[in-house]
């Protein structure tokens, strides 16, 4: 589906506005019934029919970086708007808002993922880690140290994100290739020019 | 044409006093001692006898850990946190490039609960954000015949609500008919007779800039025995800076402050003064960190005009971006151009003759000037250089990274190397024979460097006859931009009691260091370590006056001020602690964690003493940009890129394998930062060769690709292997001996790979992008030749 918007006069339906009005119309169907349910329905009985959520705020509950967040948000609300708007947390940045770009990588249950293709009613009992989670304390993370000493940021708007993903890469490989370490951000948008001291960055600390 | 970054605030030049000095400046290898007039109270110039502790060093940047841990604030993270009661604007744009707004009917946005102001655009002809008071209304104006819009994205109207879905929900009940008119989209049919005309009152689409003539161009073309004739396109570009257009505007009583995502506060607060028309002193902009803007963020634009517009009618504070899409249809692009070039040229190689004409289209707006770059990067006598700006129906052109140059390079050296190849002449060959001679220039040795590390010597190897498909090749490209950098700028340092420094400036960091330089400078004249300097920046409100960030001005244009202010803060603490070591402050100096005159070194205090002593009252002193040192500031930025390819014949696909970047900025000031800015260049460019072009559908004049997915920049998988060589020049052009870099490495990246793809493939792709169907269409129809 193009993504390219409709003149106003004529209907247009987005990835993204498709995306809330599943939402909008049934809540937790657009990801447990919609999109997990095929596989699911083979070797399980059929799940009761969920019930609509919304227009109207729903309580929501995150646990993000260890803390949990009780919040009050429409059930068509994103993670990430839930993160920025909602909660004040902007490390978390949005360059494209469409899945494009993984500027708003966080990890989910230390999955990279684009906090603005999900859902925050989705994500509830789920670890979330944002960008603002990652150091202990004063302590940086060694990731977050290697991205300083090895200049791999200029504007540095789309530095969270590169370090999620790679962080996620790590996590599951700590001693990843240098083709491990492209993959991790290869789909991360950086137009500074960040990119070499960023698999730079990454490789230094995959070699530990 | 360039930023410039003059201001309300430019003081008329007066007379000052001026003292000879000397300076040791140029290559290390090669030092002049060179004799300058400079003011009576300039400092000496960092020379290459000066010993620097700080500036020329590897230093991190000082806002890493903000900006690592998603601390760092840009004008998007502004929230209603920050900002209670904060408001989302956001813009109706026409689906259309040409039509006239028949009916604008608001009522259902307005009665949406949550929205709480909608400003209709409706009067007259286009959108000038500077005008916005006077076009924008709240209800429909009974116009005779309706506005008219004249490109895809063009503001209709705004809206602001308590949410962004709100927001996004009221723009789509604000009904609009339009009634479609002709449009044209394309520069090429855009100059044809009979083309819809763009705008109204001009009797075609064109604008001819005046041209650039030096010498006698037909004498010129007689006295050549060679001569080549080409014509060359490059495609429309989009900035695509990561942060989106983004200003977030609060009104209190008359004054009116702004956070934007902007690369010149000052001039931005200048245009919202002159636009709301309250005095510059009642507006405050103010840009903490703001994320890219390569050229497309300079003054207020209409998102500052809309979110200030909107603010004052909701009696709240707005925030206003755009989303990616309005981002690529309004927020500017580099121009296209089409370029017919011809050479001239004796058997040995030298130039006799140059003549360019181009046009390219910067969309409604005007400047798609490619051929400046041609006139200075090498030496030929008889020149003759013509621009035309063509207007279509698409949105306007910006600035965007060296504005025209890399245009300009692409034809230029496409037709260099072509007229090797005619004079069976080695390519960087011709380039020496032509080579511009200027005092303290490194470019015989930038051409030294860069031979030698990309191993041009191994062409010999490459080219179509090898035996597999894919094929090597190995060009290059000059890379040259003028210096603009120069006054105005005012700079504040200030030392505390506890012993640590402050440096406050109107100058913004756009990401490229500007925040590390001006605390690496204020360490090293102050002879601190980098972590004691505290910098306060971006804001209107310090009223110490900076350029707008752009055209490689920034760096060169503050450090000189920031070192002075540092020097003029360090005598008034001399001043304040003489006394105590019974000297006169100009005898005194701070040398090895000691404050002393030396010629009684045994009264001395330490920076910690000494500084103790200011107790509640800390000193300041104030430093200001002094004009450029001629001849020197008339030399341009020098570099030179070296490209190696491998083309897969079988594929069309085209890898880059390496890019070789030499370049010079003067004094290096930190090299690490050089080189993000080099590698920043070089991926802009190799996109520019391979991948990035903006599409329109021509049927109906809209963009194709206003996304990150359907266009493409370089990614982690297709970047090439970018060794940055620095030469360093030093300059006696200011205090400090540098000059810019930001535009240079962006310059020739793009020709010098369309050079490697040609000696590849032993046949040349006259268009940009270098994309895989080009590629096989061009083998395809040398075969049938």
């Amino acid at each position: 589906m193009s993504k390219t918007k409709k003149p106003k006069d004529t209907p247009s339906v987005s990835r993204r506005n498709f995306l809330k009005a599943a939402s909008m119309a049934g809540g937790a169907i657009s990801a447990a019934g919609l999109i997990v349910a095929p596989r699911d329905r083979a070797k399980a009985a059929p799940r009761p029919i969920p019930t609509p959520l919304g227009p109207g705020p729903v309580e929501v509950t995150l646990d993000i970086n260890g803390q949990k967040h009780v919040l009050r948000v429409e059930p068509n609300v994103t993670l990430l708007e839930a993160l920025r708007e909602h909660l004040g947390m902007t490390g978390t940045k949005r360059i494209c808002d469409h899945g494009e770009c993984s500027a708003c990588t966080v990890l989910i249950d230390g999955r990279a993922t684009c906090s603005c293709m999900t859902l925050a009613l989705d994500v509830q009992g789920k670890k979330i880690t944002t960008i603002e989670g990652l150091a202990q304390g004063k302590t940086l993370d060694p990731l977050q140290k290697a991205f300083i000493d090895h200049d791999a940021f200029q504007c540095g708007f789309c530095t969270p994100g590169m370090i999620l993903s790679l962080k996620a890469t790590l996590n599951k490989h700590p001693h990843a290739t240098p083709e491990q370490i492209k993959a991790a951000v290869a789909g991360n948008y950086c137009r500074c020019g960040a990119l070499p001291n960023i698999l730079k960055a990454g490789n230094a600390v995959a070699k530990g | 044409m360039y930023p410039t970054g003059r201001t309300s605030q430019d003081a008329p030049e007066k007379e000052v006093k001026k003292k000879r000095i000397k300076a040791k400046v140029g290559l290390a290898e090669r030092p002049q001692v060179v004799e300058i007039e400079v003011p009576e109270q300039e400092l000496p110039v960092w020379d290459l006898d000066s010993k620097l502790a700080v500036v020329g060093k590897r230093v991190p940047r000082i806002e890493g850990a903000e900006k690592v841990t998603g601390q760092a604030k840009y004008a998007l993270d502004y929230v209603s946190k920050d900002l209670p009661g904060l408001l989302y604007g956001k813009t109706l744009r026409s689906p259309y490039p040409h039509a006239r707004v028949e009916k604008i009917d608001a009522s259902k946005a307005r009665e949406l609960p949550g929205v709480k102001a909608v400003l209709l655009f409706d009067k007259g002809e286009g959108f000038d954000p500077g005008k916005i008071l006077d076009v924008m209304t709240e209800d429909a104006v009974s116009q005779p015949k309706g506005r008219v819009v004249i490109f895809e994205g063009e503001e209709v109207a705004a809206v602001a609500a308590e949410s962004e879905s709100i927001a996004e929900e009221a723009i789509r009940q604000i009904e609009v008919k339009y009634r479609r008119l002709p449009h044209v989209v394309d520069h090429e049919e855009a100059v044809k007779p009979g083309a819809p005309i763009v705008h109204r009152g001009m009797k075609d689409n064109l604008r001819r800039v005046d041209p650039q003539v030096r010498g006698d161009i037909d004498q010129g073309f007689k006295q050549a025995e060679v001569t080549i004739e080409r014509t060359l396109r490059v495609p429309v570009l989009l900035h695509n800076s990561p942060e989106c257009h983004v200003a977030v505007a609060k009104w209190e009583g008359p004054k009116l402050t702004v956070w934007a995502s902007t690369q010149g506060v000052n001039g931005f607060r200048d245009e919202l003064s002159k636009t709301f028309r309250i005095p510059p002193s009642d507006v405050r902009v103010i840009t903490d960190h703001m994320g890219g803007g390569f050229g497309s963020k300079f003054g207020m634009q209409a998102y500052g005009a809309i979110a200030a517009a909107l603010a004052k009618k909701a009696g709240a504070p707005v925030k206003l971006g755009y989303d990616r899409h309005e981002e690529n249809l309004a927020a500017g692009n580099r121009p296209n151009a089409t370029m017919w070039i011809k050479l001239g040229a004796k058997k040995d190689g030298t130039l006799t003759a140059l003549h360019c004409r181009s046009f390219g289209t910067a969309g409604v707006g005007w400047d798609a000037t490619v051929t400046p770059m041609m006139g200075i990067v090498y030496k030929c006598p008889n020149l003759r250089l013509e621009d035309t700006d063509v207007c279509t129906h698409a949105g306007q052109g910006m600035p965007f990274r060296a504005p025209g140059f890399p245009q300009g390079s692409f034809a230029i050296e496409s037709a260099m190397d072509e007229l090797a190849a005619e004079l069976k002449m080695d390519p960087l060959a011709l380039r020496r024979k032509n080579f511009v001679d200027q005092p303290l220039q490194a470019l015989d040795k930038i051409y030294d460097l860069g031979a030698e590390k990309i191993g041009w010597s191994r062409r010999a190897e490459m080219g179509p006859e090898t035996s597999s498909a894919v094929k090597r090749g190995i060009g290059m490209g000059t890379a040259v931009w003028p210096n603009y950098c120069g006054p105005p700028a005012h700079c504040r340092v200030t030392i505390n009691s506890d012993g640590s420094a402050e440096a406050a400036m109107a100058v913004q960091d756009i990401g490229t260091g500007t925040r590390t330089l001006m605390a690496m400078v204020t360490a090293e004249e102050l002879g601190l370590p980098v972590e004691a300097v505290k910098v306060t920046m971006g804001d209107t409100g310090l009223e110490l006056i900076a350029p707008d960030s752009g055209g490689s001005v920034t760096a060169l244009s503050i450090t000189p001020a920031v070192r002075a202010a540092a020097a003029a803060a360090k005598a008034e603490l001399f001043k304040r602690v003489a006394p105590a070591l019974k000297a006169k402050p100009e005898d005194l100096v701070f040398e090895n964690g000691k404050i002393f005159a030396p010629a009684n070194p045994r009264k001395s205090l330490t920076w910690q003493q000494a500084t103790a002593r200011l107790g509640a009252t800390p000193v300041s002193g104030r430093g200001e940009r002094l004009p450029n040192v001629e001849p020197y500031a008339g030399i341009p930025l020098w570099g030179a890129q070296f490209a190696e390819v491998e083309v897969d014949t079988e594929t069309g696909l085209v890898r880059v394998l390496r890019i070789v970047a030499v370049h010079e900025a003067g004094r290096a000031l930190n090299p690490a930062m050089f080189e993000s800015q080099v590698n920043g260049g070089v991926m802009m460019g190799v996109g520019y060769a391979l991948l990035e072009r903006r599409t329109m559908d021509q049927m109906e004049g809209r963009v194709v690709n206003p996304n990150l997915e359907d266009y493409k920049i370089l990614s982690s998988f297709e970047l090439p292997e970018i060794e940055t060589v620095i030469v360093e020049p030093i300059t006696p052009m200011n205090n400090i001996g540098g000059k810019g870099l930001g535009e240079p490495p962006t310059v020739p990246t793009a020709a010098a790979v369309a050079n490697a793809v040609a000696q590849a493939l032993g046949v040349r792709i006259y268009e940009l992008p270098l994309s895989p169907d080009r590629v096989l269409e061009t083998l395809e129809a040398r075969k049938e030749a």
